[in-house]
């Protein structure tokens, strides 16, 4: 599949501080592509830079093969978009926002709109500014998703969500997705980006750490198994384990706790010997990925010796 | 120490306020103190400033307008409306701004009664009236002191500490309107609107004869029964007391009804008064006009402060017109017993002061300044937009940027447009009415010769938009706007070279009402205002946006 979004060395700088440096990056049409990141990282930036809203020092960035800053406007045809701080104009009701847009953008068709409009169950009549910010949020993504753009651009988009709207955001990507169209999605909420998206970038003080599948990145996940035994267990029997990271004793001998990292083919064996009263073994979310790659020390962490 | 509590904090927030306001006002006062010597030169001139003044008592009580405080008494009259603009913002944003923008709740969540938090910040907005007021009585004892006023710093005081009194009592009502509306700029509004009735009420009595019982219901009225600066006339003591209790009255009623509303909601009015209920909708506007694009949606935004400002700019060139007529005799009296006012009247209107026309042109030189203080506030709406955020959708459309920056400007060129023909409209039938005889296309050149120059200020605030934040922008206009008006004001009489008057935009507009519009000085403005524009539109196609 072609790429819709190629990012290749781009970098931008706000006088002397960092905005992010030599952000590589390609997106396939039809994908859902989660860009992860703390704050101040720089998933801002480069979203920015995409929609032609910061003008890149250096690099390149194109969007179906249109050069972002010198095509912008043909490429925005092409984009449905959601900032990080949406701001409107706090005067006009959330009806006369979707309508002005539609018409910004040459209309649209006014029964999906109003589809879109019941999916969110948003009361249109009401301003701006008298929204929550739940519906603020919603009269936003309703823009965005209205004229069923090629690719979505979305920034931080179900901040302020209730849970069932989150849902239904959900379902709205899963929509595009199956509709073969593109979704870029930066977001904190890892659960969100596990359930929805295809690949993730990392991008930590404004650079890419990481880039690929969910399931490549979720290969360097550390996982965790808890055992519990009849009888105390010399914690040293599992130290020196292949796929073992760190140990920790449970319960005066009668657990462990073991970081893995790895095969458990070893562990499964060595905790076979003695009577095993009960094991499980927790899934790391992508909550642990990120945290493991936000450290101070900026490198991805190191593996830790086991402590008992 | 000024974190300790609410009433200091409070008072920390309005320490810019009450040093801006309170010198600003007080300079407001003093600026009319400085002309009046050169208005009184001979006998007959000062007899004919006195008959001059009873002519515009609907303004305010002629009461010895031949001395200095007499005559900054009466100057004020109704921009006692421009005075009370802060208390009238400060009573509205008071509570109500602070729910607006959720800060209340965390303020009330704070171990302590939401009387006392009321109270603490009411205080606060008092105590800032009050040192305004004492700065405010201290630059008009030093404005006497210069121009030679025959009132005492005691006077002074209690002419500042009577305009606090007042303010005081238009901020309680916006305080108490608050209670009422969901947001604070309804709550502003209603209090103008109220602010000028209560105008308007004491103005009937110096118009209407009998008529006192009229102006006794505007509190505008107990304000002018005192004048300290006229020593003769003196303080009313009563009406000051009187001024006091009308604020601590409705200031305590609406701590009242706040301490018993939700946060967040509005006092429940009676059935009768409330609005009909508003049923959920999920349906589009259909055939909205302001909708259809960048320029129409810029149109709707600026409708309604065009219509403000034309109602403004039209009302006071069709006045002028009318009253040049009517004081007609005792202007040129006034005028050939003041060489100085001649002097300022013949630099201004360019022309013969002994004929009306003269006078009307240097009264018409107002008219660009009224129109490119409009386009000022304008620009600095569109910085704003930019600033905070709002363009960032807009421009996530197909729409080429330079488009959204000329869509803005062309909406602000067609309210100047409206502005100016308007006036002309307005101007023409005072003249018409008056049977004044003026020169129509003077005329129409003196009210649409204002047009180039409300869009060079507007073009030059869109280029500097480009690298400036909203507040240096406004700044950097407002500080041209000054200048230019100072240096065609001043300059003739200071003595200027001609290559400095050339600076000022005001020199290219000229006298039309005497002599037409010069079409290079038009011109030149325009191919200047071009420039500006190309430049600023090619400056913000390439900018970072909201950096």
């Amino acid at each position: 599949m072609a790429a819709i979004i190629e990012v290749e060395k781009l970098t931008k700088s706000y006088g002397g501080k960092r905005g992010i440096a030599d952000v590589s990056l390609q997106v396939e049409e039809g994908e859902v592509f989660g860009f992860l990141g703390p704050n101040g990282a720089g998933k801002t930036t480069t979203i920015r830079l995409l929609m032609a809203l910061l003008h890149a020092d250096s690099g390149t960035a194109r969007i179906a093969g249109l050069d972002c800053w010198k095509e912008s406007v043909a490429i925005k045809r092409l984009i449905g978009y959601i900032p990080g701080e949406p701001a409107l104009d706090p005067n006009l009701t959330g009806g006369q926002i979707l309508e002005y847009f539609a018409h910004l953008r040459g209309g649209v068709d006014q029964s999906y709109l109003e589809q879109l409009i019941q999916r969110f169950d948003l009361d249109t009549s009401r301003k701006f500014r008298q929204y929550s910010t739940g519906n603020k949020r919603k009269v936003v993504l309703i823009q965005a998703f209205m004229h069923r753009p090629r690719l979505l651009i979305l920034d931080e988009p179900t901040s302020g969500l209730d849970p069932l709207n989150q849902q239904e955001f959900d379902r709205m990507v899963k929509d595009v997705r199956d509709e073969g169209r593109t979704v870029f999605l930066s977001s904190h909420v890892l659960s969100e980006v596990e359930k929805t998206c295809t690949r993730v970038g990392i991008i930590r003080d404004g650079s890419l750490v990481r880039i690929g599948g969910m399931a490549e990145v979720s290969a360097i996940k550390r996982y965790e198994i808890t055992i519990t035994f009849a009888d105390p267990v010399p914690v040293e029997t599992f130290k020196t384990l292949d796929g073992v990271a760190e140990v920790e004793s449970l319960n005066h001998g009668h657990g462990v706790r073991l970081a893995m990292q790895g095969p458990a083919d070893a562990v499964i064996k060595a905790a076979a010997r003695y009577p095993v009263v009960s094991l499980t073994s927790h899934e790391p979310s992508l909550e642990d990925i990120f945290l493991r790659y936000y450290q101070a020390d900026g490198a991805p962490a190191k593996e830790p010796q086991s402590v008992a | 120490m000024w974190l300790r509590s609410i009433f200091l904090k409070t008072l920390r927030d309005y320490r810019v306020a009450i040093l801006g306001w309170g010198i600003g006002m007080g300079l407001v006062v003093i600026s009319p103190m400085a002309s009046v010597a050169a208005l009184v030169t001979t006998p007959q001139a000062r007899h004919q400033l006195i008959s001059l003044a009873a002519t515009f008592a609907w303004n305010a009580d002629p009461v010895a307008v031949d001395t200095i405080g007499g005559y900054a008494t009466f100057k004020i009259g109704i921009f006692i409306f421009l005075i009370a603009l802060w208390p009238l913002l400060a009573g509205s944003r008071m509570l109500r701004g602070e729910e607006d923008r959720g800060s209340l709740d965390v303020l009330l969540s704070l171990p302590r009664p939401r009387l006392s938090v009321a109270l603490e910040k009411l205080a606060a907005m008092w105590t800032a009236l009050f040192v305004m007021g004492v700065l405010i009585g201290l630059l008009a004892f030093a404005g006497g002191k210069k121009f030679g006023g025959d009132f005492g710093l005691g006077d002074a005081l209690f002419y500042g500490l009577n305009l606090a009194l007042i303010c005081a009592v238009i901020g309680s009502l916006a305080l108490l309107i608050s209670q009422f509306t969901q947001e604070q700029g309804p709550a502003a509004g209603w209090t103008a609107g109220l602010l000028l009735v209560f105008i308007v009420l004491d103005m009937v009595h110096r118009v209407v004869p009998n008529s006192d019982w009229i102006s006794r219901l505007s509190p505008i009225y107990y304000y002018n029964l005192s004048k300290p600066l006229v020593p003769s006339y003196g303080v009313n003591a009563g009406a000051m007391v009187l001024l006091l209790a009308l604020a601590a009255v409705i200031a305590g009623s609406a701590v009242w009804l706040f301490v018993r509303r939700d946060v967040g909601g509005t006092v429940p009015l009676p059935r009768w008064l409330r609005l009909p209920e508003r049923n959920v909708s999920r349906a589009l506007p259909v055939g909205d006009w302001s909708l259809g694009s960048v320029y129409a949606r810029s149109l709707g935004m600026i409708a309604m402060p065009a219509f403000w400002w034309t109602l403004g700019t039209a009302a006071f060139a069709g006045w002028m017109v009318y009253a040049v007529q009517l004081i007609e005799t005792k202007l040129a009296t006034l005028l050939s017993g003041s060489p100085a006012f001649t002097s300022l009247i013949k630099n201004l209107g360019g022309g013969d002061v002994s004929v009306n026309a003269g006078f009307l042109s240097a009264m018409f030189f107002f008219l660009p300044l009224f129109v490119m203080a409009f386009a000022v506030t304008q620009v600095n709406r569109w910085s704003a937009d930019e600033q905070d955020g709002r363009l960032e959708l807009v421009l996530a459309t197909p729409q080429p940027r330079p488009a959204v920056l000329l869509g803005r400007f062309a909406a602000l060129a067609t309210a100047t447009v409206a502005i100016s023909v308007i006036t002309l409209i307005a101007s023409a039938g005072a003249a018409a009415a008056a049977g004044l005889n003026v020169d129509s296309g003077h005329l129409a050149a003196a009210t649409l010769g204002v047009i180039p120059l409300g869009l060079l200020i507007a073009a030059i605030g869109y280029l500097a938009a480009g690298w400036l934040r909203t507040a240096a922008d406004t700044g950097l206009l407002s500080f041209l706007l000054a200048a230019w008006f100072f240096i065609s004001f001043i300059g003739p009489e200071l003595k200027l070279p001609d290559a400095t008057l050339r600076l000022s935009a005001f020199y290219y507009y000229g006298t039309p009402l005497l002599h037409g519009l010069q079409l290079t000085s038009v011109l030149g403005v325009l191919v200047v205002t071009a420039v500006a524009l190309g430049l600023g539109a090619l400056r913000f196609a390439n900018k970072d946006i909201g950096v």
